[in-house]
């Protein structure tokens, strides 16, 4: 949308607001002495997407109905990892029950089979619970997160060494 | 305590309470997460309320956007939907509930994944159905650690609604608009008024049309365990096995 601030609804009263410097209440200047909250843009660095395919100009297919389209807009750079990249011109036909990324919005494309893991992605693959456990575990503090990034992203240098190393194989 | 035995679960029993107040012909959404609700909405459209517009987050069928969640947050900030569900950590009596932390917000014991669109959805759904399958004094609070939403709001904030009530496997609140606080509606079966009261950490006042809730029937469990529970698969594969009983 490009504004430099949006009016949202509701939010008035919630301790939200004590935390949150990017909403602010402000007098509806439409109708005087009712408080409204001004939303200040969101505009990610980068956002990132996993789709179900994507073609080399960068169209991509997301699963499911979703927001991405927003998001991808609001973000300065938009990178596309993909289960599979096609050789065809993807067009808004190959998203009849997903969500269409057409590549004016896209500004990178990379080939990462399984790459939602260890998370779910749409009807393809479930999410790998086991290693969502040792995630969670491992994110309770500092130290132990710091091994599970050395074993699991700093450690491996392509995505294929990453499904070695999770031993998605046998899944 | 009474010692009957119950043949269902109290999810089930939440499940069947919440499709009773379901109204034919509504704009029900339900948010993610939420399986007791969404299969109280289906249950309630199987039996009596087959023209409910239906909206489930996550859901393939029920869901008649082109686009994401931001669909059904728009869609009640244009005062278009009846009802809706909301779920939280804590509860208090002036109808506020908690989706943050416990404890102190720079330091809390826990810390949960947040709001989302709730604290918009309890103003501007036109009713909201509160819903916990825990009923005890560490959920039922005097004051909540962080008001995600309140359930009072001075004359000058717009809402287009708020709480309407609250189910969970002990009780049926309902909200007293003109008091800003929770009313004892009915009591679910097996449970008390002293039960209530002894797992519930702030006063609650009793409604003088007070209650037993008329257990699930025969023809609600029988459809619950069939056609929703096909219907909810999907969405809740383990919700589904593990609180639902056979059909």
């Amino acid at each position: 949308m490009g504004v430099p601030f949006i009016a949202v609804r509701g939010l008035l009263h919630s301790d939200i607001l004590k935390h949150r410097p990017d909403l602010l209440v402000k007098e509806n200047p439409f109708n005087p002495g009712e408080p409204v909250v001004m939303a200040q843009p969101i505009r990610p660095d980068v956002a990132v997407f996993h789709a179900v395919k994507a073609d080399r100009w960068g169209n991509a297919v997301t699963p499911g109905h979703r927001d991405d389209l927003m998001m991808a807009r609001a973000a300065r750079r938009v990178i596309v990892t993909a289960e599979e990249i096609v050789e065809a011109e993807l067009t808004r036909r190959d998203a009849v029950d997903d969500t269409f990324l057409p590549a004016i919005d896209v500004d990178v494309v990379a080939y990462a089979p399984l790459g939602a893991h260890p998370c779910g992605f749409g009807p393809l693959y479930e999410a790998d619970d086991v290693h969502c456990r040792e995630y969670l575990e491992a994110a309770k503090d500092a130290a132990s997160f710091q091994v599970y990034l050395e074993r699991y992203i700093y450690g491996v240098r392509s995505q294929q060494e990453y499904l070695e190393c999770v031993d998605i194989a046998t899944r | 305590m009474s010692s009957q035995t119950v043949d269902y679960t109290p999810e089930e029993l939440m499940a069947v309470v919440i499709s009773r107040e379901v109204r034919d012909g509504e704009t029900v959404g339900v948010g993610a997460v939420s399986p007791i609700p969404a299969a109280g909405c289906i249950l309630a459209e199987q039996l009596h309320a087959p023209h409910i517009t239906l909206i489930i987050l996550d859901s393939a069928e029920y869901y008649p956007f082109p686009a994401g969640s931001s669909e059904l947050h728009f869609m009640a900030q244009r005062g278009e939907l009846d009802l809706f569900f909301l779920s939280g950590i804590q509860f208090d009596r002036r109808g506020n509930f908690n989706l943050h932390v416990i404890g102190d917000y720079n330091a809390p014991s826990v810390r949960m994944a947040g709001a989302y669109g709730s604290a918009m959805l309890y103003y501007m759904a036109h009713r909201v159905i509160l819903f916990r399958a825990e009923h005890t004094r560490r959920i039922f609070v005097e004051q909540v650690d962080f008001v995600t939403a309140a359930g009072v709001t001075p004359e000058n904030v717009y809402r287009e609604g708020g709480p309407a009530l609250l189910v969970t496997p002990k009780a049926v609140l309902t909200w007293d608009k003109a008091a800003g606080e929770w009313v004892l509606h009915s009591v679910q079966p097996g449970s008390s008024v002293e039960d209530i009261r002894q797992n519930t950490g702030f006063a609650l006042r009793v409604s003088p049309s007070l209650r037993l809730t008329p257990p699930p029937t025969a023809q609600e469990l029988h459809m619950l365990r069939t056609v929703v529970k096909e219907k909810l698969t999907r969405s809740y594969p383990d919700f589904v096995r593990e609180k639902i009983l056979a059909g």
